[in-house]
């Protein structure tokens, strides 16, 4: 199975086209079927995907910050196939968009569009997937065969009561054999392939070890650090106005078409040099962290979340964050405040106008009112996404991946009453 | 101030909050509500001047005659004369209201919920702009006092927009089963007993304390230029400003009309032949409590009146597979406890579900009908709840437990199952071993046929009101930009 990348290109729009691109924004999101628009489910992998416009804004020090247009994709490795798809598959519906961005390639063919995403194609600085390694076709497999499976018992369960568990397990194990596009499912999901694993394996290993032998260092900066932070923080200037009616009105009216909503929130990061380096650290942490500890199916609690990333843009001295997640944008701002709070504030509290946190991770995001203000102000509508699964929770993702991982191997009958819980 | 039945420990300053907020007048069993758009709001003002004295408030001992509250929305208080610049104070919920498109959405109220078929509050009717609570101990108390209200409210610029009548059928709503049982319990009432899962801080129900973040919540405040005569208090905040929400709460009102022939049937017919045991079992299954109250957390098998309306249980330990009470039963979403992240089972879990508690005021009307003859050919009658709440962030508190617990079919970790009770066509999983059984496009129970925000004002905000000498404002839109 493939392990996952995200992607995110970032393009100039050229001056004066910026109605047009709305315009055509606009017409991808309403488009009936919003296959030809949208083509990201022709193409391979593609979990995730967005198109909307990032406003222009001003960093602290009065340096203006140019509007864009940006692409995020989440998808499966590798990130060539889905560039080439991308100019190739999409290259009608890009087109259409990225007309109106600067340098785009006019008439542009596939060489033209792949080297314009390519130019402008950004990492991300920290990157968060649900399950690491747990590619499209397995979740659409591991649904298609709960769905199966529902259905199954709900037409034999009359025949099942009874039985033990085991038993139902067995039963249930035979009809998914007699399924011929289920009966993969009967083995376990493959892990991502080895040259990943050892990758990823000595990046766990190898960053920890570099930090040890950088422990003098660490601790001899570590009071100045401290003492720069709180000199900060408390030069800091929370926003306090409350988040714009129309602004609010806008965003709610996009949100809660189905159960699953996009994410976006983008300011300037704080003044100077400091506030630059602890953003860099942090999000350098929080990379490790996603990559090593929160890797499958909770981010700290909060299991709401498919897919999360943060980027810099600007030189720095701005940064987007982008995620898919489940439910509402309220209950989302609740798992903020209530789950990870200390991780929210560590980055965001970066940004200008964050409510106050004190030593970097108190603070912040408790306070309830002015967090969800400051969210909502720097919340951008997204006006054209994608899902490839919409009628899915991660939640139900997850739950889905463990009932097939109970299909093979041996279980006793306690594990196997617990695994028919499941359905 | 009045000897007070229940002594504030806290601070809270009983004298000025309406009753409504401590106590559901459950000795008044006759209740009506009556709805009001403000025609002259010179004549209005001075009706709320008549009436804030006789306003029933939570220092008034409860073994009183009858009780009146009074409660009015943004639109009502644009129209009352309020400044532009306090009524931007409110919270965008407020002054939005309940029908917009999104909260449609968010709150179910699509299709024949849908808010163009409101009986009020939705785009059809007049606007919604006050409401008298009234209650009495009998019907006989109840109808001159109605009278008499009808009659000021007439002669003080109002017309009646609605008359909500209640029936009384005891403690148990229409479908059956003994209501209002959990609820949360304000923090530093002497004499409220306290619990760990259903004690709250003043805050979570009552405007101008903190609440569980040790924050105030949203509320109207006006400048102080706009209160020469000092009426209200001063900002606990210290804004300079003076508090228009303090000791008042905001309360949802909700037309919920049952049919209760379809209840029962729909469990009837999933019962088998099993016969009337079975029906009740599925039937307590949909709702997570039997007919006496009694929790399926503590009473899996049948009916125990010994556990009536015993609320002092957890979900997570006795029941994390939902054998006994389904996850997706109506009270094991509407209240979760200690079921939900982080760390089910733990304290935690509980803090964090009493981010999203409600203090329920509702009262039924229409006929009570026995299951019998519900099952038998119905009666035709039109009955259900006019539910109330009160609490004081409708986002995260009636609006979160609606939209996310309540209505997502993906509550707990479910796929297809919005509360099977207030939701049409979903899906209901009632685990058992070996294997759950399922019911799936489950039909209508209720429909909604009304709904509208309100601002349930301090006694002093309610003399407020009374005294403004402004002009009145337009009142079709109160959200600015």
């Amino acid at each position: 199975m493939p392990y996952q990348e995200a992607l995110t290109v970032l393009a100039p729009i050229r001056p004066g086209a910026e109605e047009r691109l709305r315009e055509a924004l606009a017409a991808a999101a309403a488009a009936d079927p919003p296959d030809a628009a949208m083509p990201f489910g022709r193409m391979t992998g593609v979990h995730f995907a967005r198109l909307f416009v990032l406003d222009a804004d001003a960093a602290p020090d009065g340096t203006p910050l140019a509007e864009r247009l940006v692409l995020m994709s989440d998808v499966d490795a590798p990130l060539d196939r889905h560039l080439s798809e991308l100019a190739e598959e999409g290259a009608a519906a890009l087109d259409r968009v990225l007309r109106h961005c600067e340098g785009y390639p006019d008439p542009a063919d596939f060489d033209g569009r792949l080297a314009y995403l390519r130019r402008h194609a950004v990492a991300s600085a920290a990157a968060y997937v649900n399950t690491v390694g747990r590619g499209l076709d397995q979740i659409l497999l591991e649904q298609r065969l709960r769905d199966a499976v529902e259905a199954y018992l709900d037409r034999c369960r009359d025949e099942l009561v009874g039985s033990d568990a085991l038993t139902v397990r067995e039963q249930i194990r035979r009809f998914v054999a007699a399924n011929e596009a289920l009966r993969p499912a009967l083995e376990p999901a493959q892990p991502p392939d080895l040259a990943f694993r050892v990758r990823e394996a000595a990046h766990m290993v190898l960053v920890p070890a570099v930090l040890i032998l950088l422990t003098p260092v660490l601790i001899a900066a570590l009071p100045v650090g401290a003492v720069l932070l709180r000199l900060h923080e408390r030069r800091d200037v929370p926003d306090e106005r409350p988040a714009d009616d129309a602004h609010v009105a806008l965003l709610a009216s996009m949100e809660d078409h189905s159960i699953q909503n996009p994410f976006v929130a983008a300011g300037p990061l704080k003044p100077g040099p400091f506030r630059r380096l602890l953003t860099t650290s942090v999000l350098w942490i929080a990379s490790y962290a996603v990559r090593h500890v929160f890797n499958h199916a909770d981010l700290a609690g909060v299991k709401t979340i498919h897919f999360a990333r943060w980027v810099f843009l600007d030189g720095k001295r701005r940064v987007v964050f982008a995620s898919n997640y489940d439910g509402s944008v309220e209950s989302y701002m609740d798992d903020f405040i209530d789950k990870v709070w200390w991780g929210l504030n560590a980055v965001f509290s970066n940004g200008v106008g964050y409510p106050r946190t004190r030593w970097l991770f108190f603070g912040g995001a408790r306070d309830e009112r002015a967090f969800k203000n400051i969210l909502r102000t720097r919340q951008a509508p997204v006006q054209a996404w994608y899902t490839a699964y919409p009628d899915l929770t991660a939640r139900n993702v997850e739950n889905n991946a463990r009932f097939r991982g109970g299909l093979s191997g041996t279980m006793s009958e306690q594990e196997a009453e617990a695994w028919l819980q499941r359905l | 101030m009045a000897a007070a039945a229940v002594t504030s420990t806290s601070g809270l300053e009983l004298d000025d909050m309406q009753g409504l907020v401590l106590r559901g007048y459950r000795r008044q069993r006759a209740a009506c509500f009556l709805l009001y758009t403000v025609d002259e709001p010179v004549a209005a003002r001075a009706f709320l001047t008549e009436m804030t004295p006789r306003l029933t408030t939570a220092a008034t001992p409860p073994a009183a005659d009858t009780a009146l509250n009074l409660a009015v929305t943004v639109p009502g208080l644009v129209r009352l004369g309020l400044p532009a610049r306090a009524v931007a104070t409110c919270p965008l919920e407020l002054r939005e209201g309940m029908a917009t498109p999104h909260r449609s959405r968010i709150l179910g109220d699509l299709g024949e919920n849908a808010p163009e078929q409101w009986r009020f509050g939705g785009p059809s009717t007049p606007p919604v702009h006050l409401m008298l609570l009234a209650y009495a101990t009998d019907e006989v108390r109840l109808a001159p006092l109605i009278d008499e209200l009808a009659a000021a409210a007439a002669s003080g610029g109002a017309s009646e927009l609605a008359r909500l009548e209640t029936t009384d059928i005891g403690q148990a709503e229409h479908f059956g089963f003994h209501d209002g049982i959990s609820q949360p319990r304000l923090e530093g009432l002497a004499g409220a007993r306290h619990d760990e899962n259903d004690t709250v801080r003043a805050g979570e129900l009552v405007l101008g304390y903190p609440d569980e973040y040790g924050l105030y919540a949203t509320r109207p405040l006006v400048e102080a230029r706009d209160d020469p005569a000092r009426l209200l208090p001063d900002d606990v905040e210290a804004s300079g400003r003076h508090d228009l929400g303090r000791n008042g709460s905001y309360l949802v009102l909700r037309q919920l009309e049952q049919d209760v022939p379809a209840f029962w049937r729909y469990a009837d017919a999933a019962a088998g032949d099993d016969g009337a045991d079975r029906r009740t079992e599925v039937a307590a299954k949909l709702v997570g409590r039997w007919p006496s109250g009694a929790p399926l957390v503590l009473a899996a098998e049948r009916d125990d009146p010994a556990l009536e309306d015993r609320n002092d249980f957890r979900y997570h330990a006795a029941d994390e597979a939902g054998l006994r009470c389904p996850i997706g039963a109506h009270i094991r979403r509407a209240n979760p406890r200690d079921s939900l992240d982080p760390n089910p089972g733990s304290s935690a879990s509980i803090a964090v579900s009493k981010h999203h508690r409600l203090l329920r005021r509702g009262r039924s009307y229409g006929p009570r009908i026995t299951v019998d003859r519900a099952l038998e050919r119905g009666d035709g009658a039109a009955r259900g709840l006019y539910f109330m709440c009160l609490n004081t962030n409708l986002p995260r508190q009636f609006e979160f437990v609606h939209q996310t617990w309540a209505l997502s079919p993906k509550f707990a970790g479910l796929y297809d199952e919005p509360d099977p009770i207030l939701t049409v066509g979903g899906s209901f999983s009632i685990p058992a071993r070996p294997v759950r059984r399922r019911f799936t496009n489950l039909p209508r129970f209720v429909t909604v046929l009304g709904g509208a925000y309100f601002l349930l004002p301090g006694i002093r905000a309610v003399r407020y009101l009374g005294s403004m000498g402004g002009e009145p404002g337009n009142s079709s839109s109160p959200v600015g930009s």
